[in-house]
C-alpha cells in the first residue's frame, strides 16, 4: 500500500539520491547528495538500496506528516529528532505511525541531515536520477502542504519495556566538529603553484556564506599561480581545489560545473567530501596531504562499514518480517556497463 | 604527480586527480590529432562496460576519466586507458560521421548586447563582426559547462576576444557568444563572463529528451543571421540536426 507524507515546513529540503552519474559525459554536474555516507547510511537503515530517493536538509528546521505508518532513519549532523512528540534517536530505524508529525530542529555542528523512508519515494528523475539541478531547473520542490508519495508503509516496530532502544546496530557514526582536517591529494597541476602550494597545508581557512552545492569558498592565505598562460577548459573532478581569485579558494563539490579552465591545486578525497559537506560558513578548515592509494583504502574502509550495516539490517529487518532491499545480484548492471 | 607514459603512438600524460578521477592528456603537438585521440578514448572507455568507471569527459586535449574507488582503483582505470590506446592504435581513431545544425541568430541590440564592443576591440565593423561569425562551419569540440554548451573553435577574427571584467549573473538560454578563441551557444540560463554578441530563438535545450542536448562532439554547427523581427516565429522549436 502507497502512502504520502505531507511536508507541514520545508526548511531547506530536497529529495535527491546519490547523484547523476551518466550526468557529466553530457555536459551535467553529477549532484546528489552532498554528505554521501550519511546518504547511504540513512538509507541502508531504513532498508533501502543506497541510492534510493531520500530527503536532504540543509540547515533549517524541518517537519512533515505521515499519512500512513512508515519506518524512516535520520542520519547527517548532529539534530533534535521528536515523532509524534517523543524524542527518538538518529542514526537508527525509527517507527512513525499515520498522522504523527516528523520533526527536525537546530542542526548543528554539521550542515546536513538525511531522512530516508523504507520504500522511498516516488519521483521524477533525468538521466537515473532525481538529484536536483539547479541549471537544467529539474528536481522536486517542497513546499508548504506538498504530498510526498511514499511507495510503501510499514507497520509499527515497538520495543515494549520501558522504551529501551529497539536496536543495537553498533554503527560507528562518523564524528562532526567545527574544525575539520580534510584530505587531499596533489592535484595535476600543483607544480604550477610552485612553492605557494603548501600554503595550503599551513593555513587555517574561514568557510565562507557563498559557499553552497557547487563549490565552498574559503577564506585565508593562497597559493598563487606562477603561470600566466591560457588553460584549455578541461573536464575538473568533484574535489578540486582552485584558486579562481585573488579572495578566496574554491573547492568544487557535487554541483560543479563538469569543464572549467583553471589550474587543479589539489583533490579533496571521497571521504573527506563528506567531511566537507558538513563545514558551515565560519566553521575553520585545514588541509592535510595524503595519497591516493591511502585515500582509496579509507574510502574502502568506509564503504565496509556501510557494508556491515547492510548485513545487520538485512538481518534485523528479516527477521521483523520487513522487506529488506536487494541484493547486489538483484540489481541492474553495474554503472558503466 | 604527473607519470608520463608513452604508448606506441601516442604521448599521453596521465594524472592523478583524487581517489575518483585521472585526467589523461594527449601531447601529440598538433591539436587536431589531440582532439581525436581524447574523444575517442572516452568513446572506448564509456562502451567497454568496465565495472565502476562512472564516465568519461572528454574537451580539447585532455579526458577526465571518473570511477568509483570501492569497484575500481586509479591503477586499474590506467590500465584500462593504455589498452584502450593501444586498441586505438591498431584500428585507428575514428568518431562518428557528423551531423549538421544551422543556427538562427539574431545579431546585436537587446540580443546581442556586447557586439559593438567586440567588433571595437578586433578593430572590425559590426557587419564585419557578423560576416565572420556566420561565415564558418564550427565543429562541436565538447560540452561544456552549463549544461551541455557546445564548445567551438572560434570564428575568424583577427585577436582573440577578452572576457567580460565583470561577468554577467545572468545570461539568457540561447546566447551566442564568444571569448578568447571559442563560440558557444548557452543551452540554459547562467552566469557568464563571455561576449554576447548574439541570441538564437531556437531551444537548445529538452530536459525531456535523453540526452538533453542533440549535438555530440565532433557535430558541425553554422550560424545564420535573422532580423529580430523574425525571432518570435522560431517560437518553442528546438534545434535539431539537418536531415
Amino acid at each position: 500500500m502507497t502512502g504520502s507524507l505531507i511536508i507541514l515546513q520545508p526548511g531547506h529540503s530536497v529529495v535527491t539520491d546519490l547523484g547523476r552519474t551518466r550526468g557529466p559525459a553530457y555536459g551535467l554536474p553529477v549532484n546528489g547528495a552532498l554528505d554521501q555516507y550519511s546518504a547511504k547510511a540513512a538509507n541502508i537503515l531504513a532498508g533501502n538500496d543506497d541510492n534510493d530517493p531520500l530527503l536532504e536538509l540543509t540547515a533549517l528546521d524541518f517537519r512533515m506528516r505521515a499519512t500512513t505508518d512508515v519506518l524512516i532513519a535520520v542520519t547527517g549532523a548532529p539534530l533534535d529528532l521528536t515523532v509524534g512528540g517523543r524524542e527518538c534517536p538518529q542514526w537508527e530505524p525509527v517507527s512513525v505511525r499515520a498522522g504523527e508529525v516528523v520533526a527536525v530542529r537546530g542542526i548543528r555542528t554539521g550542515l546536513r541531515a538525511y531522512i530516508a523512508v523504507h520504500g522511498s519515494f516516488t519521483v521524477p528523475s533525468l538521466l537515473g536520477s532525481c538529484a536536483p539541478d539547479t541549471v537544467v531547473g529539474f528536481g522536486l520542490k517542497l513546499a508548504e502542504g506538498f504530498p510526498l508519495e511514499t511507495q510503501k508503509t510499514t507497520a509499527p516496530i515497538t520495543q515494549p519495556h520501558f522504551g529501551l532502544p529497539l536496536f543495537r546496530l553498533d554503527l560507528t557514526k562518523p564524528a562532526f566538529t567545527t574544525n575539520p582536517v580534510i584530505d587531499v591529494t596533489d592535484g595535476p597541476d600543483v607544480a604550477e603553484f610552485g612553492e605557494t602550494a603548501d600554503l595550503l597545508f599551513t593555513t587555517q581557512y574561514t568557510v565562507s556564506p557563498r559557499s553552497n552545492h557547487i563549490g565552498l569558498r574559503l577564506g585565508g592565505a593562497l597559493p598563487e599561480r606562477q603561470l600566466t598562460s591560457e588553460v584549455l577548459s578541461r573536464g575538473v573532478p568533484v574535489g578540486a581545489i582552485e584558486v579562481p581569485s585573488r579572495e578566496e579558494l574554491l573547492v568544487l563539490h557535487r554541483g560543479r560545473g563538469v569543464t572549467a579552465g583553471y589550474p587543479v591545486l589539489a583533490v579533496v578525497t571521497s571521504r573527506s567530501l563528506d567531511l566537507l559537506a558538513q563545514a558551515r560558513p565560519g566553521h575553520t578548515v585545514s588541509f592535510r596531504k595524503t595519497t591516493v592509494a591511502e585515500a582509496t583504502a579509507t574510502h574502502r574502509t568506509a564503504c565496509l562499514e556501510l557494508d556491515r550495516l547492510r548485513n545487520t539490517i538485512n538481518t534485523v529487518f528479516g527477521l521483523l518480517g520487513i522487506g529488506a532491499g536487494q541484493r547486489w545480484y538483484e540489481l541492474s548492471p553495474a554503472s558503466g556497463a | 604527480m604527473a607519470t608520463p607514459t608513452t604508448t606506441s603512438r601516442t604521448r599521453l600524460d596521465i594524472y592523478e586527480s583524487g581517489d575518483a578521477a585521472l585526467r589523461v592528456v594527449a601531447r601529440s603537438g598538433d591539436a587536431e590529432a589531440n582532439w581525436t585521440t581524447v574523444h575517442s578514448l572516452a568513446g572506448w572507455l564509456a562502451t567497454a562496460g568496465i565495472d565502476g568507471l562512472r564516465g568519461a569527459v572528454p574537451t580539447y586535449d585532455s579526458v577526465l576519466v571518473e570511477f568509483d574507488p570501492y569497484l575500481t582503483s586509479a591503477r586499474q582505470v590506467r590500465a584500462f586507458v593504455l589498452l584502450a590506446m593501444r586498441q586505438l592504435d591498431f584500428v585507428g581513431t575514428t568518431l562518428r560521421e557528423p551531423r549538421r545544425f544551422e543556427v538562427p541568430v539574431v545579431y546585436g541590440a537587446d540580443y546581442g548586447p556586447d557586439l559593438e564592443r567586440v567588433a571595437e576591440h578586433q578593430g572590425l565593423d559590426v557587419e564585419d563582426v557578423i560576416a565572420r561569425h556566420t561565415a564558418k562551419t564550427y565543429v562541436i569540440r565538447c560540452l561544456g559547462a552549463p549544461a551541455g554548451s557546445p564548445m567551438m573553435d572560434g570564428p575568424d577574427f583577427p585577436v582573440p576576444v577578452p572576457r567580460l571584467k565583470d561577468p554577467r549573473l545572468s545570461v539568457p538560454s540561447g546566447a551566442v557568444s564568444v571569448a578568447g578563441r571559442q563560440a558557444v551557444i548557452a543551452p540554459a540560463v547562467a552566469p557568464g563572463g563571455w561576449c554576447v554578441i548574439g541570441q538564437t530563438p531556437l531551444t537548445v535545450l529538452d530536459a525531456a529528451r535523453e540526452p538533453l542536448v542533440p549535438y555530440v562532439p565532433g557535430d558541425e554547427l553554422r550560424f545564420y543571421r535573422i532580423p529580430a523581427d523574425r525571432f518570435g516565429s522560431f517560437a518553442g522549436q528546438f534545434l535539431e540536426a539537418q536531415p
